[in-house]
């Protein structure tokens, strides 16, 4: 597994090389000093897990993730901002009171490595999953849980159970890096998670309704109609 | 009438925010109150005097409809004149002459009751005890008059003891709020005494120091502890000389320079003469703090402080200069930490002594303090 530190100090990177050299099965591919470097050094590298200092110069951690396009596991490291990751609404996600307890990064990466499935080997991987801030709430959301993306100007609203944030993207860029084994463009505004769709319906006008699961009747336009009956084998 | 301004506005302002809620208890002593009065004369007019019970009993509907609303209006009246229910000596006779006031209309109705039967032995009713019959008009008047009296020196012996026991219990839960709040106050200020932040971070550093450089660990290990001690020993009222306040300065920017690298270089200019001046205590390092917080800390290259301070006028001219991102963000106010050293400046050496950011430079932020030069 492929690791990337971002702290701003000096002393704070090489304390956290330090503690990592005890797991040999984690590779340490670079570090990063603030923001915009450590997403220089994201998206070249493709690191799968970040140790995250959350104050930075040029942008706090939290400001990162939400520019990144893939966002890796994040391990955030922090001296006195806990609150502000607990904050969250967060599933799986973990902090590091600093100075680090050696005990406390044990666990913290014994919990990433069960969970680690076998790393995607297409060149550019297909997302994961999503950092998510709107307003002051953030989200990291699992892409496979998402029922649907709909466009909403400039930007492409998710919805994620009851959860509706907003993604400060086109539906277009979004679609791009989604796996198209699980979603399908069901008409200009919207994609669909073919895992949540429950039942199809022949409209009057000879169009599909797709109803997905506790959610809304997604109309399929008569152009996508015929991709949709390959894919789905009707 | 001497009472503290302070108390009578604590206690009128927790009754007018409950006033609402107090009203319902008010009527229902005010109902029970006279209603059990009520009930009493019916039963001596009717069951032992024996007079005409219909004509009785609306004499005493009506008489006692007149005391409820009397004592109202002197309800008001005891708010809107704020009579408090300590001393006690005058309240006594205030009781005992509002009580005789009160009764008098009460008292001089009764020539016009059915009371005036006993008078009559033509019209009395059967029955009726002889002692009654002898009484004269006029001391029928006075006795009347007495018991309504003693009447309504009831009603305000009641008002009065309840009075003062919510003003105790107001008091005392006043006083455990006040007591709380301080208590709060004091440790959100310890807490940003001490910065924690800074505190954790520089342990982080140490840490890494021990294996990197055990020698400037140990140097690290020294200055944290002096910063410690100093901010833990200030008190807000406390002034040091220039020079004291700068060796903590040092220390504390030590650290930080450990924690940046080469993002902070630091600059002093003090002359000697402005060394010895005396200023308030923690005032230059909260000001330090605040230049590396808001100012290098955000600059992923790093920047320089400067810190100047000379002696002109009789005035001490102290200033704090740092590179600062040219946007500021839009992250905590801070107003309130300039507010708080403005106002301990101003109790502490007058309205001579300023503090001031100014922000007008693009990539530069200044704070100046002026000091009357006190050696």
């Amino acid at each position: 597994m492929r690791a990337l530190v971002v702290d701003d100090e000096p002393p704070a990177r090489r304390e956290m090389r330090r503690l990592l050299a005890q797991f040999p099965w984690l590779e340490i591919v670079g570090e990063a000093g603030g923001a915009s470097e450590a997403q220089a050094q994201i998206e070249n590298l493709c690191p799968d897990l970040l140790f995250l200092d959350i104050q930075m110069p040029g942008g706090s951690g939290f400001d990162l993730l939400a520019r990144l396009e893939h966002v890796p596991r994040v391990i955030f490291t922090t001296a006195h901002d806990e609150h502000a990751v607990r904050a969250f609404d967060v599933n799986a996600l973990d902090y590091l009171l600093k100075p680090i307890d050696p005990r406390r990064l044990e666990a913290a990466l014994a919990k990433i490595k069960s969970a680690d499935s076998p790393a995607p080997t297409e060149a550019r991987p297909a997302l994961e999953q999503l950092f998510v801030r709107d307003g002051t709430r953030c989200w990291f959301v699992p892409l496979r849980e998402v029922q649907l993306l709909t466009s909403e100007g400039n930007y492409v609203r998710l919805h994620w159970g009851r959860i509706r944030p907003l993604l400060a993207r086109s539906l277009a860029a979004v679609e791009q890096r989604l796996d198209p084994t699980l979603f399908f463009r069901a008409n200009r505004s919207q994609i669909v998670n073919l895992r949540f769709i429950e039942s199809i319906d022949a409209g009057l006008n000879g169009r599909l309704h797709a109803q997905l699961r506790d959610g809304p009747e997604v109309e399929i336009s008569r152009r996508q109609a015929r991709f949709f009956k390959e894919l789905t084998s009707i | 009438m001497n009472r503290l301004p302070a108390d009578s506005s604590i206690i009128s302002g927790s009754s007018s925010r409950k006033a609402s809620s107090s009203r319902r208890p008010y009527w229902a002593c005010q109902l029970i109150g006279w209603g059990a009065h009520t009930a009493a004369q019916l039963v001596a007019v009717i069951s032992f005097l024996h007079l005409p019970w219909l004509r009785a009993a609306l004499e005493i509907f009506l008489l006692n409809g007149i005391g409820l609303l009397l004592s109202d209006r002197l309800h008001s009246y005891i708010r809107h004149r704020n009579w408090s229910p300590s001393p006690l000596r005058p309240l006594v006779g205030r009781i005992i002459v509002t009580s005789f006031v009160l009764a008098t209309p009460l008292g001089l109705l009764t020539p016009f009751t059915s009371v005036r039967l006993l008078q009559d032995p033509a019209t009395l009713p059967d029955s009726v005890p002889t002692f009654l019959l002898r009484l004269d008009p006029g001391l029928t008047v006075a006795l009347n008059w007495i018991n309504w009296a003693a009447v309504f020196a009831l009603w305000l012996i009641i008002y009065f003891v309840i009075l003062s026991m919510r003003r105790r219990r107001f008091a005392e839960l006043r006083q455990s709020e006040l007591a709380r709040a301080l208590q709060q106050a004091e440790l959100r200020l310890l807490k940003s005494q001490l910065n924690p932040h800074f505190l954790f971070n520089s342990l982080n550093t140490v840490r890494s120091l021990i294996a990197d450089d055990p020698q400037r660990a140990q140097n690290a290990v020294t200055r944290l502890a002096n910063t410690l001690r100093y901010t833990l020993g200030a008190g807000q009222d406390e002034k040091v000389s220039l020079a004291r306040e700068l060796e903590i300065v040092a220390d504390y920017l030590e650290i930080e320079s450990i924690r940046f690298e080469t993002r902070l270089s630091i600059r002093y200019q003090v002359s000697a003469e402005a060394a010895g001046v005396q200023i308030p205590v923690m005032l230059l390092q909260t000001v330090v703090e605040n230049a590396i917080k808001h100012g290098i800390a955000e600059l992923p290259q790093g920047g320089v402080l400067e810190i100047r301070g000379i002696v002109q006028d009789g005035m001490l001219q102290l200033s704090v200069m740092n590179s600062r991102p040219p946007v500021i963000l839009p992250k905590a106010e801070p107003g309130t930490g300039l507010r708080n050293a403005a106002e301990r400046l101003r109790l502490l050496f007058g309205p001579t002594a300023r503090i001031e950011l100014d922000l007008s430079g693009a990539e530069v932020a200044v704070t100046r303090i002026s000091i009357p030069a006190q050696q």
